[in-house]
């Protein structure tokens, strides 16, 4: 069937090096991880492993790094418990403004992040000056915050996986006597697990790379992983910050790995 | 306090043994979905609302704004030549970059969707969400790597004789649309290879059994069909491009102004919450329009 062509070659190029174009810079911030040289020059003069061992001992990137682990793992938490309950609602009872419902809980997504970072810093000072409890520069009010750049992740994913999970075994399970928490904890919940799964690793990731939103929230002496590597990219280019960036190309990489054997991530999208 | 209160309340979960039934239980409904709902509304909406009467308000120095309705920092951000070329540029740089990812984004999704092998599928896309869950900050880093002074792109350059000086590459107009694109590149492919996914493959074959080449079957028959997905990773980057933060400021420097960095200066920088908020507002409604042009678009036509 299939022929060689030059329409086909060129067409296999061309994809080739839009892939490539995508890739390179994480190649090229993993190689200069290694470099010797103290000013980042190419090609390098010798490879060491010293700047890992540097990015390590700077305060701010590894506070930065616990950080950001921190408030991941609080935001993933509080989206999986606000949005599968959301997403199950949504996608297997019929009730009145279930589309507006949807659009709503999927829109912390089309708020460009500056804004929403914006707004809800202006809201947490309106708080914190008219009721005297304090969100802005607390970590209470980085996890609220993180949690709604996450919801919509769990949202999305998890109301895919309850589309294609076949609502029939869950209205066998009834009819044959189960109520509804057995139902659903016992039918609807395994089917959905890898999708939950997913959910739970992009919420995580959408709350780990956040920069827009905690560069207003983050306190005095408070940092997460992105915007220390912001703040030290504005002064300083060297190998150090390629080594911090290799860590988290790394550790995601792995995640990823790991979900794809749970989800098919070729057909999680 | 509040979101403690909520998540207790979800985690309870015996409202969902309350139901009389999967498809009925009106009363349980509101149990699920309403502690979702007041996070968004107490948290996003109510912010985002704030804000708007922000914008209308006029700065004071000392009690920070004056409680008055006026629309002064809209016709002073519409009428500053500075203001006025800050917007213009993040609108061209936003738009180019955006032609350009759907150029790219096309033939790079089309490929994805129509692979057969699965794992091969699989390396594809996590190829594709790598970068895009790396977050801004890391990738720009790495743009800045490749084109400083001494970078990879000026030693290839230099090593290959077409320049005997470094270029300035970083800094420029050029580098934030390249870091854009790159940056965009996998949010667009992400959403146009879902939609490229629900296209059948046999319309390619029954065009081209009916003698159109490969490349006329593309364009003529999938082309057409995968316009919302097209549509859709058009808003998105758009968007994204307009609001982006780390991008301008790390690539562009000082002397390339964008919306983002703009915004961020006004409210946490100077502190006038009213004129700041008069710019997010606006990035806000750009942002939004195009959402709802696009979502109409997709919905009239394909749900």
């Amino acid at each position: 069937m299939k022929r060689f062509s030059i329409g086909r070659f060129s067409y296999l190029a061309f994809v080739t090096l839009i892939f490539a174009f995508v890739i390179a810079p994480l190649l090229v911030i993993v190689w200069a991880s290694f470099f010797s040289d103290r000013i980042l020059t190419f090609p390098p003069s010798g490879y060491t492993l010293s700047w890992f061992v540097r990015a390590w001992d700077l305060q701010d990137f590894a506070s930065g790094f616990a950080t950001s682990l921190q408030v991941g793992a609080c935001a993933t938490l509080g989206s999986l418990l606000l949005g599968v309950p959301a997403a199950l609602a949504i996608e297997r009872f019929a009730f009145p403004g279930r589309e507006t419902v949807r659009q709503l809980l999927l829109s912390p997504m089309y708020v460009p992040a500056i804004v929403a970072g914006a707004a809800v810093y202006i809201y947490f000072i309106q708080i914190e000056m008219m009721a005297g409890v304090q969100f802005a520069a607390t970590f209470h009010g980085l996890v609220i915050a993180h949690t709604l750049v996450a919801l919509p992740w769990t949202m999305r994913l998890v109301c895919a996986s309850l589309v294609t999970a076949n609502a029939a075994s869950e209205e066998a399970a009834r009819s044959l006597g189960a109520n509804a928490l057995q139902t659903f904890f016992l039918v609807t919940l395994p089917t959905i697990r890898p999708g939950m799964i997913a959910a739970a690793m992009f919420a995580f990731i959408a709350s780990f790379s956040d920069l827009e939103k905690s560069l207003f929230l983050v306190g005095p002496g408070q940092t997460t992983l992105p915007i220390s590597i912001l703040n030290y990219l504005e002064w300083n280019l060297d190998s150090t910050i390629a080594a911090v960036a290799t860590v988290q190309i790394a550790v995601i990489g792995a995640a990823l790995l790991i979900s794809d054997r749970f989800v098919n991530l070729g057909k999680a999208f | 306090m509040s979101v403690s209160a909520v998540i207790g309340g979800v985690g309870s979960g015996g409202e969902i043994s309350g139901a009389t039934g999967v498809v009925r239980g009106r009363r349980t409904t509101p149990a699920l979905v309403i502690p979702a709902l007041l996070l968004v509304a107490l948290f996003m909406l109510a912010p985002l609302a704030l804000i708007v009467r922000y914008s209308f308000d006029l700065y004071d120095p000392v009690k920070l704004m004056l409680g008055v309705f006026s629309i002064d920092n809209y016709a002073r951000a519409f009428a500053d030549p500075f203001y006025q070329k800050v917007l213009g540029v993040t609108a061209r740089i936003a738009g180019l970059s955006t032609v350009i990812v759907l150029l790219l984004a096309f033939p790079a999704a089309y490929c994805i969707s129509r692979t057969r092998s699965e794992k091969r599928r699989s390396w594809l896309i996590i190829l594709t969400v790598l970068p895009l869950l790396l977050g801004n900050a890391v990738r720009s880093a790495a743009w800045m790597v490749v084109m400083g002074t001494k970078g990879v792109a000026n030693t290839v350059l230099i090593a290959l004789g077409l320049t005997a000086q470094p270029i300035a590459i970083l800094y420029t107009p050029t580098a934030v649309v390249i870091a854009l694109v790159s940056v965009l590149l996998p949010f667009a492919i992400i959403t146009m290879q879902s939609v490229l996914d629900a296209i059948p493959t046999n319309i390619e074959e029954a065009a081209m059994s009916l003698g159109q080449s490969p490349l006329r079957a593309v364009l003529s028959v999938v082309l057409p069909l995968s316009m919302p997905g097209l549509i859709a990773a058009a808003a998105i980057c758009f968007a994204l491009a307009m609001n982006a933060y780390a991008t301008p400021v790390l690539i562009g420097g000082p002397s390339i102004q964008m919306m983002g960095p703009v915004v961020y200066e006004q409210i946490a920088k100077v502190q006038n919450w009213p004129f700041g908020s008069t710019l997010a507002c606006m990035l806000m409604l750009t942002t939004v329009l195009l959402t709802i042009v696009s979502t109409r678009f997709l919905s009239r036509k394909y749900f």
